[in-house]
Parts: C-alpha cells; structure tokens; sequence
C-alpha cells in the first residue's frame, strides 16, 4: 500500500548482480545461455539496458583479484576465469546507460586507497552520479598470492585495514569543496584555494598525503556497499555501509539479521533509515510454479560432480575432500581464516538437514533460487519488504538472458502493481534513487577506529 | 605527386589533455568549463579525432598533484581535475569503433595483477584497441599518496619497472588464446591444459597468477614509452611498440631515431616494430598570420607565477624563488626526477644566454610549438618523417577543442594530399592501424604446456 502519512512511499529496492555465464555455477551450460558472455561488451550493454528497463536502482559488478579457485579439475568446468576488470567495465557502461546505478566490488587488501579514491570519484563523474562501491576484505586465498603475500591477512587485522582504507578515501574524496572549482576565467584562478584540504593522513597502514586530483564527486561520496556478516563485518558494515548485501536463505534469518544490523548502525550514531538491506535473491520466474521448479531442476542436473565437490569443499574450508562421497555425510570442520558466516550457515544448515555432501553441494549451488509465477516470486519479495526482512534486493540470475528478462516483463509490472517499486526512476544519480542523502563534505580531518592520529 | 625519399604514411596519435597542454587552456575563450571530467566534451573530441583518423588518443597521468604552492596550482586545471585514465578509455571504448586508446600508468605506485586486468579488459572492450604508456614516477607529490616521502631513486624505478614490464606480459599471456572452449555440452569451459601459472619470484615483485582473463586481443595492448635516458631508452627499446619522445630540432631528433632502432636490433627486433613519435605541437591558422594571432591571444592568459613554477617543474622541483627574476639560471644539480628534460632546458638558458623570467616565459609558451599553416605542419611532418627522424608524431594540442579542429581539418587534408596519412583505417586493432604484430604468447613454442 502507499505510505498515507504524507512521506515518501518507502520503496523497494532492486540490484542486479550480473556475471554475464550467470549466477548459478552451471548456468553458462544452459542451452539459451551466451557462454562466450563474459568477456563480450555487447552483450553486458543488452543486459545493463534490460536491468535499466526494468527500473533496477543499480547494476552490480562482483569481483576476485584472482581466478575463482586454484584447482582446475573442478575450475575448468566453470565460467569463473575471465572477467572484464570491473571499474572499466561499468566506464564503459557508463556511457551507454542514463539512470541506472553502477556498483563494483574493490578490495581494501590489495589496493591502494589513492587508486581507489581516485577511479569512483572518476566514475561517479563519468556517470553523473551513478557509482556505487562494494566494499570488501578478501577472502579468496589466492588474491594474496597475486599481491606478493604467502598468505591472506588475518581477518581482525583485514578489517582495521578497511576501516583505515575508508576513512582515507572518504578524506580524499572532500579533498575539495563541493564549490570549490570556481573556474575565474578574468582572474585566472581555477579553484579557491580555501576549498581544498589534503588528507594529510598518517596511519597504521597508510600515509597519504592528498589531496585527490579529481573535484568532489557528483554524489558526494559513490554509494557504499558492503556484504560482511561476521561479528567484525556486520560492525564494520553498520560503520560505513549505507547498502548491505546479506544471504539469507530464510525470512526469520533475514529478519534476525536486519534487526541486528540496524541496531548496529544505531550504536554508530547512524539514522537505522540511512542504511538498507539487501538479501541475495535469485528468482526463476515461470507461468507455472511447476515449470519453474522444472527448470531449477534441469540446471542442477548441469552440475558436473567435480564442480559439486569443489563447491562444499570451498566454501567450508582448506580440506582435503578427495577422500570423501559425494554420498556420504559432511565431516566436521575446523575453524579457518575464511569468510566465517558462510562457512557457518553451510555447516548449520548441512546438519540440520542431514545432508550429504552432494545435496550441499546442490543447496548450495541452488541457494536463493525462489523458483514460482511472477506473482509468487513478488509475494516472496513483499513478504520479507513488509515484515522487516529486506529493503530491497540484491537480484542474481541463473544464467542470462532469459530468467532476467523474464523478471523485468514480468515480476517489474506486479511490483509496480502492488506500489513497491515506482514507475520511474526517483532521480538521476544512485543516491537519488535509493532516497540516500548526499553527504556533506567533512569538517573534521580523516578519523578512524583506533586511531589517534 | 613527387616520389619521395621515403615511402610509407605516417602515425598520428593525438595527446589529448582537456582542455589543452598549455596552462593557461582553461582560460581561453573557446575552452569547457571543467573539461577535465566532461566526458560528453571529451567524447565528441574523440569522434572528432577519430572522424579524422588519428591513430590513437592518448592520455597521460599523475597519481597526485605536483608539491607546488596553493597559489600556483589553484590557477591552473588539468593536474587538479581530471578522469582517472583507464576508466575514461574505459567509457570511451563504447563510443568510437577505430581510434585506438592509449593511457599512462606508472610501474612504481600500482600492483601488476591490477594494472594487467585493466588494460586486457580496456583490449577487450575496444576490440583490441587498448595501449598503455609504461611510466615510472617522478614527482614527490606521487610518492606521498603511498607512503613514501620522496619517489623512488632513478635507477631503482626503472629495475622495478623492467620486471613489472615482464610480469604484466607474463600475466597476459595466462590463458592460451585457443584456451577457451566454452563447451557446453562437455561442460569444458577452458582447457586446464592451456593456463598456465606465472609464479614469477623478482626482486621487486612476486605474482603468482594466473590473471582472470583470456588473452586481450592484441595479444598485448600496444606498449608506449617515453623515458630518454639511458635506462629509459634501453627499457623503451626492449618492451616498447611505440616511442614518445621530445626532440627541439631535426638533427637530435635523427640521432634519437637512429639510436633506439639500433637497440631494438640489438634486442633482435625488426626495427620496423618499433615506432618512434617525436611530440609535435601546433596552432594553425589560414595564414601565418592568423595562426600568430591565436599564439600571441593564447600566451596573453598564462600568469607569470604559473610560468616561473612550470620552470621549477622541468629543473627537477628547484624552487627558484631565491633567485632574480631577471639574473641568469644559477647551476644546479642533476635531480633525480626527468634527466633528459633539465639537461634540455640547461642547454637552451646557455645556449641563448636567457634570464629566468626569459627562460620560464620560454619553457611554457613554446615547447616547440609550430605556429603556422597546414602546410607549413605539413612541410615539418613531412622533412621528419622522410628526414627519419620520425615514424610518425605525438600531436600535442595547446588549447582544446581548437588547435584538434584545426589540425584535423586543415593539417590531416593536407598530408592525405601529399599520400603521407591514410584516408581510411586499415585495421580495427591499435597494432593493425599501426602495423605492428600481434605477439605469439611466450608458451606459443613451449611444447608441452605447463600446469599446476
């Protein structure tokens, strides 16, 4: 229903992940896929525009500064080995979309918060204020390897480098006044020079002096995302996050985690308002609920064995698998330096369950697929927006084009239908659409957890 | 038309830096506000440049602004607010279909897994397209945006960036180009015989791969250098399809071109493979008159702080403050920043016997600008590039959209007349237009390829 007290209609809110083989491990396989879509900009620039269509708030890019696994028994038989970089990637979109909002995963392990700084405030400008930054920590272990390191960083430590990252990027992005590049052609004076301060920062991880060699984005700062669910990440995320990303493969779950999150963000000194969450959706929508459960069926069945064992060993932890059935029952699991809510939802959910190491595998390669009609998937999708589950949602698809523009001829119009999302977009820049406020440029110098100086 | 003594046409790379190289562009009366991050500006110069069929654009790059006073820095542009480079190729590949895409990254302040997965996934976006400018920093003001407190030493940068140059290869070369099958009834996506792994272990770097991308489509994007000094050239003459180079006069400008085609066949290259683009920069006009007119309007706006910090600038960062304006350059030492372009400006200061409000008025206003007709360009192209001095010219613009206008439209006809520039593209890739090869992977004759 609209909102009657006056106010803006809360709205809810659309990502699309988009890996162009798709976001189920065996989706290139499908015979209406485009397996040679990774690496073809023609037909990332079809898909933005259909999710541009389909009014989503904002295109989403995730990204591993690696291969997506070192063992290529299992590896070779996925599209998880070529990727456009993904801040080009969106430049390029950029120019070739008018609303729709542009999101990239960059890591805070292995870069440099200058370079970062510098590339979404460039392609904020780009897109007049459509750039959003998922911001991670690294998890995949061979990224380090990439970088020079034998190992990841510890996770504690991941994160007090994150938190130092964005307070660094954030000070070079106010480097100058939103006003401050006055361009006096008659004086000869391009910019005031009151409106600029350099970070001027010195830390436990990065000395940065600034300032930034770009003006102050167009939104301020780009949109920051972030997906952390461990004690350290949901903090870290209710510290700077302003969209949050979380899988969830329940409505209690995600209940639980939403109220925790916005409690979180309300310790900070944060308006809960400011910040939303997004669970992973994937929906496969089709006239009958029978024939999407159908479909689901037929791309399970795409999942080779090898890619199946991988995908339980992966995501549990650095364990020798070999020796294990696919048939037999999930060993016990030593705790790891990997991402921990993943590894900890996997292992509830195999014991709860009583599964064996295929059907994880399966589940997991099957994980957020809400397979029904339109109207059952937006009944999902309203059912967890109206009972403090979700404020929108990050949308992945098995496999493109077909399930995705599925969603946008027909899951779009009932949700329009029923006043969850608008017709139109809200504004013209990510933030706009989203209903964030543009921040206003800091007073204060760079300041972070920890930190004194 | 007269048989010349050299055959062949020439290269046109257009150096585009909105809104123009001179510092006081932004002042002019035709320049965009803000042209620095205007894309819709900056696009429809590149169709322009590429409507005339340059061969590349190209743009340079700082990862910080130079350590001059707030009062010189805040009366000019381009250092304070540009595009980051790759992400504007990046937004320009979508837009044009021929023109190629060259940007500058530096080997000393970023990592080489990022700098290969942008510049193959630029290659990827344009079709082979992309070309990047290998740099090494030389400014303290880049250094401390990374936690160093000066940059790096002359002779360290240029090691870091002899292997970085290898790594990036290396990591390009990660996937054969047959790797890819992307077999959906086998479920085969890529050959795990066909990747292959870099462990390289360097003194400077350690990268693992491989890179999570298929080979770009070039190969490797095209390579530009520009150092000149000694470790620049033997770097440039080694790794580099392209040579940016500065030369105030025919005769070095033959003694460069002589030297670096030598040291490519000493690196057993074909010399041919290795272009060598001298800057040229031009205002032009109908008549030697006008085109002096647009000089002398455009020399009007510089303010003189801007002039004497420029000079600073090109000495290596020696505050001349201290010194008398209207008193000779005093001797100063070889800084570790830029050799070959202070040993110029020494040479001329000598030479011609300027002060150094003569010398700073000098360094900024001219930088060998050609004033003049498309003929009188022509002529100069022409006496290089049959003179060997040139395979072709880095075209530098002073104020923008004008002085591209103006080339495109009366310098570009001009050599087209004489057949010295091509009147369509030959190719869709960068190395096609420019005629070079496309490099066999280094596993392409490994027989039996190596995995893990």
């Amino acid at each position: 229903m609209p909102a009657t007290d006056g106010a803006a209609p809360r709205r809810l809110g659309l990502g699309a992940l988009f890996h162009a083989s798709g976001g189920h491990i065996a989706g290139w396989r499908h015979p209406a896929a485009r397996p040679d879509g990774e690496l073809d900009i023609g037909f990332h620039v079809e898909m933005a525009r259909t999710f541009e269509r389909g009014r989503f708030d904002a295109l989403f890019i995730a990204d591993v500064v690696a291969i997506w696994g070192e063992h290529l028994d299992s590896l070779h038989r996925t599209a998880r080995a070529e990727f456009f970089e993904p801040l080009t990637l969106l430049a390029a979109l950029s120019s070739v979309t008018e609303r729709i909002g542009l999101v990239a995963t960059a890591t805070t392990t292995y870069n440099q918060p200058y370079h970062l700084a510098r590339k979404f405030a460039s392609l904020d400008h780009l897109s007049h204020g459509r750039a959003g930054w998922n911001i991670v920590t690294s998890v995949v272990p061979l990224e380090a390897q990439n970088f020079g390191q034998e190992r990841h960083l510890e996770h504690e430590l991941r994160y007090r480098r994150a938190d130092e990252f964005v307070g660094v990027v954030k000070g070079l992005w106010d480097s100058f006044a939103d006003d401050a590049f006055v361009r006096d052609v008659a004086a000869g004076r391009y910019y005031q020079p009151e409106g600029l301060r350099a970070v001027q920062h010195r830390g436990e991880h990065f000395s940065v002096r600034g300032p930034l060699n770009i003006s102050r984005p167009p939104q301020g700062y780009p949109v920051l995302f972030q997906a952390g669910s461990s004690e350290t990440g949901k903090d870290f995320a209710a510290r700077h996050g302003e969209v949050l990303f979380t899988s969830q493969t329940s409505l209690a779950g995600a209940q639980a985690f939403y109220a925790d999150i916005k409690a979180r963000v309300r310790a900070q000194g944060r308006n809960p308002d400011d910040v939303r969450v997004w669970p992973g959706l994937s929906p496969l929508v089709a006239a009958t609920e029978a024939e999407a459960r159908q479909r689901v069926a037929e791309l399970q069945e795409l999942v080779h064995d090898d890619v199946l064992r991988r995908l339980v060993q992966d995501n549990i932890g650095d364990l020798d698998f070999s020796d294990v059935g696919l048939d037999g029952p999930v060993p016990e699991i030593p705790s790891t330096n990997r991402s921990q809510s993943r590894r900890d939802l996997m292992l509830d959910l195999a014991r709860r369950d009583q599964l064996s190491v295929r059907q994880l595998g399966l589940r997991f390669a099957g994980s957020g697929i809400v397979a029904g009609t339109p109207e059952q998937v937006a009944d999902h999708m309203e059912a967890w927006f109206r009972a403090a589950g979700a404020d929108g949602f990050n949308v992945s698809f098995p496999y493109f084009p077909g399930p995705a523009v599925d969603f946008v001829e027909h899951v779009v119009p009932e949700l329009r239908r029923r006043h969850l999302t608008g017709p139109e977009y809200e504004g013209t820049t990510l933030r706009e659409h989203l209903g964030l406020a543009r921040p206003a440029r800091s007073s204060e110098p760079v300041e972070h957890a920890g930190r004194a100086q | 038309m007269s048989t010349r003594a050299r055959a062949g046409q020439v290269h046109l790379n257009a150096f585009l830096k909105p809104p123009g190289e001179y510092l006081a562009a932004w002042r002019h009366p035709e320049a965009v506000a803000g042209a620095g991050v205007d894309v819709r500006h900056i696009a429809s110069m590149v169709q322009r440049a590429e409507a005339a069929l340059f061969d590349a654009i190209f743009l340079a790059d700082l990862v910080g602004v130079p350590l001059v006073s707030q009062d010189v820095l805040s009366r000019v542009s381009v250092v304070n607010d540009s595009f980051e480079p790759t992400t504007l190729l990046a937004a320009l590949s979508t837009l044009t279909t021929h023109i190629g895409l060259i940007a500058t990254a530096s080997t000393t302040y970023n990592e080489p897994y990022h700098l290969a997965g942008a510049f193959a996934s630029l290659d990827h976006l344009s079709h082979g397209r992309a070309g990047w400018n290998l740099v090494t920093s030389l400014n303290d003001g880049e250094a401390q945006n990374f936690g160093l407190d000066a940059h790096v030493e002359h002779s360290a940068r240029y090691e870091r960036a002899e292997e970085f140059f290898d790594v990036v290869c290396g990591l390009w070369d990660s996937f054969d180009d047959d790797a890819f099958l992307r077999d959906q009834a086998s479920g085969a996506y890529f050959d795990p015989d066909r990747v292959h792994r870099l462990d390289h272990v360097g003194r400077h770097l350690r990268v693992a791969g491989p890179l999570n991308a298929a080979r770009p489509p070039q190969g490797r994007p095209v390579i530009v250098q520009a150092g000149s000094s000694e470790a620049g050239r033997q770097l440039a003459s080694r790794a580099a399809d392209v040579i940016f180079t500065h030369h105030p006069d025919l005769g070095s400008a033959q003694e460069f071109y002589r030297d670096m085609k030598d040291r490519a066949e000493r690196f057993g290259r074909d010399p041919g493979h290795l272009k060598i683009l001298p800057a040229l920069s031009t205002i032009v006009g109908a008549t030697r008159y006008e085109a002096e007119d647009k000089a002398d309007r455009l020399r009007g706006l510089l303010h003189p702080a801007v002039a004497l910090s420029h000079l600073s600038y090109w000495l290596g960062g020696y505050d001349l403050s201290g010194h008398p304006l209207d008193g000779p350059l005093p001797e100063l030492p070889l800084t570790n920043q830029s050799q070959s372009a202070q040993r110029r400006i020494y040479d001329m200061a000598r030479r011609e016997e300027l002060t150094i409000r003569q010398l700073a008025q000098r360094i900024t206003d001219d930088a060998g600008t050609i004033v003049g007709t498309p003929v009188d360009i022509a002529d100069h192209i022409e006496a290089w590039f049959t003179g060997y001095a040139a395979d072709g010219f880095n075209v530098i613009f002073p104020y923008l959209p004008g002085t591209l206008d103006d080339f495109a439209t009366g310098v570009v006809p001009e050599l087209q007349r004489r057949g010295l520039f091509r009147t369509a593209y030959e190719s869709r890739t960068l190395r096609g237009n420019l005629g070079l090869p496309r490099p066999q992977s280094r596993w392409a004759t490994v027989p039996a390829p190596l995995t893990r």
